[in-house]
């Protein structure tokens, strides 16, 4: 018996308080399979056993609840982990240049971290805390994160209400499938970037010209 | 360094092209979700489109209406294996489907009516 396979049982028999607390703690960074259990509870809304405003708000107030709780760590247990995170990516200057681009790209990061690029939702909370990301902001793309994801997944559970695993497995699949496309796709740009010949501007080359030429 | 990484990323995303579309595949010809323990009897009932009176008489039971309990309790109270339940669930949801005839309406309970 597997704690996936427990907190099935317990979301079956005690409904959508399981699923607030499930999601809350597995925000804050504990492995939980949360998408699992959304989809499942989306089937046994389908069957009527459950209520589906219930469950997609109590779902999106743990999960929301659970980020903000791992924001918060960042934000304010966080010196600490700043101060060891800087000496490990190379000192201040590269944790300075680490939130220009979480302020540049951070609003992206977090609102694709929530329904797409789960696995990674707990980091970039913790990020987003210790590099002082607006909270405001950090709550703004959280929130419609969260949401999508719960509605996406429930609605999921909902349609393919008789193939619950199967469903988590297939989805599971192309969410990490994506994820390896965006990487290659990102990896070849880079790759022929650095293969390019560098091409000089015209002025530089007229003066090589003219050097060649004496 | 850059075209190792490239070489690394790409191995892994054919690899895991090859697994979804082999799940994929899976599903569209087996709509059948594997029985788990959490499931309950009415929601292994409604996976497999069979009555869930068939179900409960094939592990010994009453049927219940609106009975969350998943297999895994249900195993416990019975002293089995959920393994073997779900092994005595198979078997009735193997027996209900064709070539065999469909199951006979739920019989009514003792001293009342049909549910």
């Amino acid at each position: 018996m597997n704690l996936g396979d427990y907190l099935l049982g317990m979301l079956s028999v005690y409904g959508s308080t399981v699923l607030f607390g499930a999601l809350l703690v597995g925000c804050v960074g504990v492995p939980l399979p949360a998408t699992l259990m959304l989809i499942a509870a989306g089937s046994f809304v389908e069957q009527g056993d459950m209520n589906l405003w219930g469950v997609l708000g109590l779902a999106s107030a743990g999960a929301i609840l659970g980020d903000n709780i791992g924001y918060a760590l960042g934000r304010w247990g966080g010196h600490h982990m700043a101060r060891r995170l800087s000496s490990w990516v190379g000192g201040e200057n590269r944790l300075r240049e680490a939130v220009k681009w979480s302020e540049r790209w951070g609003g992206m990061g977090i609102f694709l971290s929530r329904w797409l690029l789960t696995p990674l939702g707990p980091w970039v909370n913790l990020i987003s805390g210790i590099t002082g990301y607006p909270w405001h902001r950090f709550l703004f793309f959280d929130v419609t994160g969260e949401v999508l994801w719960v509605v996406l997944y429930v609605m999921l559970g909902r349609f393919f209400s008789n193939q619950v695993q199967t469903t988590q497995e297939v989805f599971g699949d192309f969410t990490w499938l994506f994820v390896g496309l965006l990487a290659a796709a990102l990896l070849g740009w880079q790759l022929i970037r650095y293969l390019r010949p560098v091409s000089l501007p015209k002025a530089e080359k007229d003066k090589i010209l003219v050097k060649d030429a004496t | 360094m850059v075209i190792l990484a490239f070489l690394l990323v790409v191995a892994v995303t054919g690899l895991f092209a090859v697994h979804t579309v082999r799940h994929a595949l899976y599903w569209r010809l087996h709509r059948d979700d594997p029985i788990r323990p959490w499931m309950s009897v009415h929601h292994i009932a409604h996976s497999y489109r069979v009555p869930p009176y068939v179900l409960y008489q094939a592990i010994g039971l009453p049927p219940i209406a609106h009975d969350k309990r998943p297999l895994r309790e249900l195993a416990r109270e019975q002293h089995k294996p959920v393994s073997i339940l779900i092994g005595e669930l198979q078997n009735a949801i193997a027996h209900s489907r064709p070539p065999y005839p469909p199951p006979p309406p739920q019989p009514p309970p003792e001293g009342g009516r049909a549910p």
